[in-house]
């Protein structure tokens, strides 16, 4: 399995320079249908995407990116953690994620 | 199971009886996988925040290091670059079980490689050209990580919500139900009893 990033072009840049070969350059009318082609694909194993790229997705597809165990989704940029914060209210009722 | 659905027969009684204390045991034992999971939990914390924190740290400098190497060789050089590399970092997923919920365990092939390995020629190139090179392939390795600690995390509190919903379906709906069923029967056939003890004693008289 392989790691896939999906981003702009400025993020992706990096992760090619590291020997990611499915790294997907998309702008916001593309982004949708490359993560879902991306979260099909079974060859990934993890899936990167930056944070700010994650809040143009429509709802339904940002849950079923956080809630994707494989291929598993790493968020990187500020306030990623958001989610698993709200996991962790919700399951164990108190905010530890401080 | 409401109380006008229950017949209040010596059978029944008995049927409840052993209905409730099946649930008592469940209600124990689903407790106990809780607590388990919660401990489980708070040790995986820890490390998912020290991961986080690294994986941020090491975003900071690859973003940095890219900027640089931008700004001395130029985007299209460095796309052009990109190309030359040989080796791409695969992954393997496997499965470990925590208490129960499965959780991935992710193995990687080496992502950080010598300079001589890269595939791209080092005298055409500048030094802040391997510097990205080296920071990107750290927060690759970064990233590998929270991956895996991160997923387990996620499965950990999808099942301790689970678990915490039967515990208080148990404790607040079901084994409550169960007893007042149980108290209403026994009312119920004392009542039967006394009526019969009366019935008697008139027949008697």
């Amino acid at each position: 399995m392989e790691l896939a990033v999906v981003g702009r072009g400025d993020f992706t840049l990096g992760f090619k320079l590291a020997g990611i070969r499915k790294t997907y350059e998309v702008t916001d009318e593309t982004m949708d249908g490359t993560v879902r082609d991306t979260l099909d694909d079974k060859d990934v194993g993890i899936l990167v995407m930056h944070n700010d790229d994650v809040s143009v997705l429509p709802a339904a597809l940002q849950s079923a990116l956080g809630e994707s165990i494989e291929p598993t989704v790493v968020l990187v940029g500020g306030g990623e953690t958001s989610q698993l914060r709200e996991k962790i209210k919700q399951a164990v009722g108190v905010d530890l994620w401080k | 199971m409401a109380i006008r659905d229950v017949k209040p027969t010596r059978s029944e009684l008995i049927e409840l009886k052993k209905k409730t204390k099946l649930a008592e045991s469940g209600h124990k034992l689903l407790k106990m996988k809780r607590d388990g999971l919660i401990l489980e939990f708070f040790e995986l914390l820890n490390k998912a925040k020290n991961v986080r924190s690294e994986l941020d740290d090491a975003y900071g400098v690859a973003s940095e290091k890219i900027g640089f190497a931008k700004s001395v060789e130029g985007d299209v050089a460095i796309r052009s670059i990109a190309f030359a590399l040989k080796d791409v970092p695969q992954i393997k997923l496997e499965s470990k079980n925590i208490m129960g919920v499965v959780v991935p365990k992710i193995e990687s092939s080496q992502v950080r490689k010598s300079l001589c390995e890269r595939g791209y020629g080092i005298l055409g190139t500048s030094s802040c050209l391997d510097e990205a090179v080296e920071a990107y392939e750290t927060f690759v390795e970064k990233i590998i990580v929270a991956a895996e600690i991160e997923t387990a995390i996620k499965k950990l509190l999808d099942d301790i919500e689970q678990t915490k919903r039967r515990v208080n379906a148990l404790e607040f709906k079901v084994i409550p139900e169960l007893s007042e069923a149980e108290r209403f029967i026994e009312l119920r056939l004392e009542e039967m009893e006394r009526e019969n003890t009366f019935r008697l004693k008139r027949i008697k008289a």
